[in-house]
């Protein structure tokens, strides 16, 4: 009976963070389609002009095609140097070899404030003052820790037979990575990039030391929007990003799962 | 004057190839792209950022000179106002990391009793947060703590409430943000953690006579400690460094270590003051983690050795 009655207890409680995670997300989508300019959840009258609105906005839709732009030029920079740096770990056979592995991740453990702000300095004393080029440098950090881990973990579950098959074929080794062992690893490494990018995309922590007035990201220009007004646009545009997000998270899953992407930290 | 043969000369030269290729190896050349980011991106900037903070103040100067100074960190320690600051930014920190390791903790128990059909949409759920820009999720949490937001509307609705309970913009509204988008590091880690344990051992428990809470606390914890020390150190780093939360959900003045470095570096512009701010604030958080990691190890060797 108490078993029963705890068990019970157990699952509400289960149920009740579930909705704790997705409410606010299920709550800006709702938003969106307010007909008033005052928030009210769940809405009195239903429209899409917020969608409208927000689609006229040009500090949007500029920061979206700089988001665009800085998170495709990162990611195409950081996935072969990401891709490289995970065969040569894989490879390995020297003492340092965890070391190196710490050192890839330091990007991750680094908090983005600090990343954001050391390289700001380091940038701002070289005298780089391009918006775009500050934000590449930054955001090419963001994305290639992710591709290294995605294409370690499916390199760690390559057979290794393989490898002596080829060789013993005659492939060279640059031959063996080139055609045996990319094309089997090629979804981890699509994952990674997915991943990177959309990490990249929505990135305000260190966006947020590299925009100036003339280059502004999409993430940071719905943060400054925040900060004076409080209408359903936000609302709009943040469920255009969900929407696009939703896309890019059904691939990983297919791709690569997603636990496995998180697991271990 | 010895001169040698030509061909002589070209064997040393391959041998001298081969000893650098087998010393550093194939794999050194393919790591070499991947560690000069890192060491030009994070290392070397991180380290002139050391630098800049002991030197003199000056505003809006990033340029290094040989003479330093602790002008930053004594204007630091000898104010009540920055002590203070820093207690808040530890205190929030510590709240958000107790949150997230019970909430994580019975999200991941109970992930793990789901059976796994439905496990990758549960994973999914746990996960979105993390998958939402920032900025997204704090403009959610507007709409639902706000005071004409989705609870207040709620509890007035069913006349719990007569007026609307003011949330928004208080630490409880920065702590609640904080363990929306860090609860699926705590949750993950734990899960990989209780994927290991055999499923025999809590049955075997359980037919000796255990509880169920008794064999959440006394069997399934201790299996599960390195996920749990893995998911706070996650959890407590990234809540000390965390800007975007507490400025948008804390109010223009939350009093965080961070909106002060921001204001440092993009207000004031005093960026060796600000350079300070942020040397304290990794070194807090990394003793913290490291403190907790001995402590655990030390732990652990006890159950070691237990007979």
């Amino acid at each position: 009976m108490i078993e029963a009655i705890q068990k019970r207890a157990f699952w509400a409680w289960s149920a009740f963070l579930y909705v704790f995670i997705v409410t606010p997300l299920i709550c800006v989508i709702l938003a969106s389609f307010n007909q008033d300019s005052v928030q009210t959840v769940p809405p009195l009258q239903w429209s899409v002009r917020w969608y409208e609105e927000a689609l006229r906005n040009q500090n949007f839709v500029r920061g979206a095609l700089t988001s665009l732009l800085v998170a495709t030029i990162a990611t195409v920079v950081a996935t072969p140097i990401g891709v490289l740096g995970a065969f040569g770990l894989w490879k390995s056979k020297s003492r340092y070899k965890a070391a190196l592995d710490a050192f890839f991740a330091l990007p991750i453990v680094v908090p983005g404030l600090v990343t954001g702000i050391s390289i700001l300095i380091v940038l701002t004393a070289a005298d780089v003052a391009v918006g775009n080029v500050k934000l590449i440098c930054g955001h090419v950090l963001i994305v290639l820790p992710y591709v290294i881990r995605t294409t370690l973990a499916s390199l760690a579950q390559f057979n290794p037979s393989l490898w002596e098959a080829a060789e013993t074929l005659g492939a060279s080794p640059p031959q063996v990575l080139w055609k045996i062992v990319l094309p089997i690893v090629r979804p981890g490494i699509v994952a990674g990039m997915v991943f990177g990018f959309i990490l990249s995309f929505d990135d305000v922590n260190i966006s947020l030391f590299l925009v100036d007035a003339r280059t502004i990201t999409l993430p940071i220009s719905i943060m400054s929007y925040l900060q004076f007004s409080f209408d359903p646009s936000v609302a709009a545009i943040s469920t255009i990003l969900i929407g696009v997000t939703f896309v890019g998270t059904l691939l990983l899953e297919r791709l690569f799962g997603l636990k496995r992407l998180f697991e271990g930290g | 004057m010895t001169a040698y043969p030509a061909q002589a000369m070209g064997s040393e030269r391959q041998r001298t190839a081969g000893r650098i290729s087998r010393a550093f190896g194939a794999s050194a050349i393919l790591t070499m792209p991947a560690c000069i980011v890192i060491a030009a991106g994070i290392v070397l900037p991180l380290a002139y950022m050391l630098i800049l903070s002991v030197q003199t103040p000056d505003p809006g100067e990033a340029t290094l000179s040989t003479d330093f100074t602790a002008t930053s960190y004594l204007k630091f320690f000898s104010s009540p106002f920055y002590w203070n600051v820093l207690l808040k930014t530890i205190w929030v920190s510590s709240v958000t990391t107790a949150v997230c390791a019970f909430l994580g903790l019975t999200l991941a128990v109970s992930i793990w009793l789901t059976p796994p059909r439905w496990r990758g949409l549960c994973v999914l759920a746990v996960i979105s947060p993390l998958l939402v820009s920032i900025v997204t999720r704090a403009f959610g949490w507007m709409v639902v703590l706000g005071d004409y937001g989705l609870i207040n509307n709620v509890l007035i609705h069913l006349g719990i409430i007569a007026t609307p309970i003011h949330m928004m913009f208080t630490n409880f509204a920065i702590v609640i943000g904080l363990v929306h988008v860090f609860l699926p590091l705590m949750t993950l880690p734990i899960l990989t953690s209780l994927d290991r344990v055999d499923r025999n051992i809590p049955e075997a428990a359980s037919s000796l006579g255990a509880g169920a809470l008794t064999i959440g606390v006394k069997i399934l914890l201790p299996m599960v400690s390195p996920g749990l020390v893995s998911g706070i150190t996650m959890v407590f780093s990234l809540s000390m460094s965390s800007y975007i939360l507490p400025a948008l959900m804390g109010g223009a003045d939350s009093g965080m270590m961070t909106t002060l470095i921001y204001q440092q570096f993009v207000v004031t512009f005093n960026w060796q003051f600000g350079a300070a701010l942020v040397a304290v604030l990794l070194a807090t958080s990394l003793s913290a983690v490291a403190l907790l990691i001995f402590e655990t190890t030390r732990r652990t060797r006890k159950w070691m050795v237990r007979p």
